[in-house]
């Protein structure tokens, strides 16, 4: 791998890592307003949408975060 | 208005895609990494960013409105009108124009034919981006304004001043990159919507049976086709020469905006790709956006206005969180809207205009610098242009219907480019003009040709017609290109990739 190549994915890795983060606190919101509605089909939803949201947004964070470290440590080889 | 956990949520939104973009300043250094992202972007986030550019919050609305109205003719968009474009665009004009090195469709069209074809496809799209921001900004603020109560001047300088940092600073990545957050938001959102909608009207069939027995007028709501005599805008024969043929084409393969988005992947792969997965997300689009439509027969079968079905719908059926959520997404379709005209534009401009017409052979942070301001004058522009939108209410339709003339000749002369040698310059040059000054006779004099309330399909098929015949005529009356001029801009030719001179 070269250089840039290896520039790139760190670059693509902290841009997922951002995204990552934003949809994660993104799904906590929705966690949050369970609190405020009503009924048990709407619970439901909210829980389901903001467990979507956290899966995607973590699995994008720890992928990232994961990657980061790897890339890292070749970088500082190279 | 929104309250509580809702209004928090789309506050705190705004704030974080204001936060989201500028973290993307730190990867601009160069030009290129202003306008393509540095080459280096993967597929699913511009495929995810191809169809959130596609389906805009004002789309989504109105989508919604005309499945309302019509029924579900109107999905024909975005399957048949969308689908088979993409994979087109993906195997055969993609993989010339990122090989080829190149920034903009008018860039190729340069190469192609001439330099004037290039500065007019240039200065027309140019024109209507410039002319929509003022629109879009003004649709931001009467959004802000219902659901948050903002002054409608606060309103707007709030969203030009996110939006406008995000995009000065962070060019097509910041652009991107908020796309997919809105785009996965948007899926969550919707499907939710989809979901709690199709619970609250008893299921798929109850809701065809209490749709169909609402009376004759709902009597085709479920006919995908719609005969050639409809009076709706989508007849059969409309959908399939005017959209399928032409317009669909003309959206996926000519539209800077969109093509912009595949020239920034990190290879050739990536941008096929790209275009492929945005065509597989597409085909969930008209779930989110045409059955929330459909319901809303069922559940408030008295609006007035088929536009307000979407909203009626998410603040009757989804639940707090959700709400907030999906405004926010409404919201970030507007702002994508306008970033994604703000760094096209600033890129036509500076590629097709600036660079060659101004100042030849400049360092490239200076032409990067010229994108940046490019950027903050669209940016005033669009502002100071935006209470037109008060005064003249049916402007954003106007725009759209004119922009949708110019894009059948734009076709008619790109697809020749590519598939035939013979095409001259003399000929891309008059198909141009001829055609679009015939979509825009037609337009003047459409009750005279047309019985239909909005032939727009109709024109865009006539005008892509004429385009056509003229280019081949004129092309065979005029002197033709050498095989060295055309070197690299036709099929089964390797594309050269320096910047060859027009």
């Amino acid at each position: 791998m070269t250089e840039i190549e290896l520039l790139n994915k760190i670059k693509t890795a902290k841009i997922n890592r951002a995204l990552g983060v934003f949809i994660l606190i993104f799904g906590l919101m929705v966690l949050v307003a369970i609190a405020f509605t009503e009924t048990f089909v709407q619970q439901m939803t909210d829980l389901v949408a903001g467990m979507v949201l956290i899966l995607i947004g973590g699995g994008m964070f720890w992928k990232s975060q994961m990657n980061l470290v790897q890339l890292s440590t070749k970088n500082k080889s190279l | 208005m929104l309250a509580g956990i809702d209004y928090f949520i789309v506050i705190a939104y705004i704030v974080g895609m204001l936060l989201l973009g500028l973290y993307f300043k730190k990867f601009v250094n160069t030009s290129e990494d202003y306008f393509l992202g540095g080459k280096s972007l993967p597929f699913w986030a511009i495929g995810m960013s191809i169809v959130v550019s596609d389906i805009g919050a004002l789309d989504f609305v109105g989508v919604s409105g005309q499945a309302y109205r019509y029924g579900v003719s109107v999905g024909n968009f975005d399957w048949v009108g969308s689908v088979p474009a993409m994979l087109l665009a993906a195997f055969i004009f993609i993989p010339y124009f990122w090989r080829g090195g190149m920034y903009t469709i008018p860039e190729y069209l340069g190469r192609r034919y001439n330099k004037s074809v290039r500065t007019i496809a240039s200065a027309t799209w140019i024109l209507f981006f410039a002319l929509d921001l003022g629109v879009l900004f003004w649709a931001s603020a009467v959004l802000l304004n219902v659901l948050m109560g903002w002054p409608i001047w606060i309103s707007i300088l709030s969203t030009a001043g996110v939006v406008g940092l995000y995009t000065y600073f962070g060019g097509i990545t910041a652009v991107i990159m908020t796309d997919v957050v809105q785009m996965i938001i948007m899926f969550v959102g919707g499907f939710a919507l989809v979901f709690l909608g199709l619970h609250a009207v008893g299921g798929w069939e109850n809701m065809v049976e209490k749709i169909s027995t609402m009376g004759p007028e709902y009597q085709s709501h479920f006919d995908i086709i719609q005969p050639s005599d409809t009076t709706s805008p989508f007849p059969w024969t409309g959908i399939l020469f005017g959209l399928t043929f032409v317009m669909a084409n003309a959206y996926m393969i000519g539209n800077q905006s969109i093509v912009q988005r595949c020239l920034t992947a990190k290879n050739e792969w990536h941008a096929k790709a790209s275009m492929i997965f945005g065509s597989a997300l597409k085909m969930f689009i008209p779930i989110l956006v045409l059955f929330p439509g459909l319901m809303a027969v069922v559940v408030h079968p008295d609006l007035a206005d088929g536009d307000q079905a979407l909203p009626m719908m998410i603040k009757s059926i989804l639940p707090p969180g959700l709400v907030g959520l999906m405004f926010a997404a409404f919201f970030a379709g507007l702002m994508s809207s306008v970033d994604s005209l703000l760094n096209s534009t600033a890129t036509l401009f500076t590629k097709d205009i600036y660079e060659p017409f101004i100042k030849k052979g400049a360092s490239d942070k200076h032409y990067l610098k010229v994108g940046q301001i490019t950027t903050l004058i669209l940016l005033i522009f669009g502002v100071a242009t935006s209470p037109i939108s008060s005064d003249f209410p049916g402007i954003y339709v106007a725009i759209q219907t004119f922009m949708s003339y110019f894009q059948g000749p734009l076709f008619a002369i790109l697809l020749l480019g590519i598939f035939w040698k013979r095409t001259t310059q003399w000929g891309g040059l008059s198909a141009l003009i001829i055609g679009i000054a015939f979509a825009v006779f037609l337009n003047v004099f459409k009750e005279h040709f047309f019985h239909i309330e909005d032939p727009f399909l109709y024109i865009s098929w006539w005008s892509f017609l004429v385009g056509f015949v003229i280019n081949i005529v004129v092309s065979l009356c005029t002197k033709k290109h050498s095989e060295k001029e055309l070197q690299g801009l036709v099929f089964n030719a390797k594309i050269v990739t320096e910047n060859t001179s027009i």
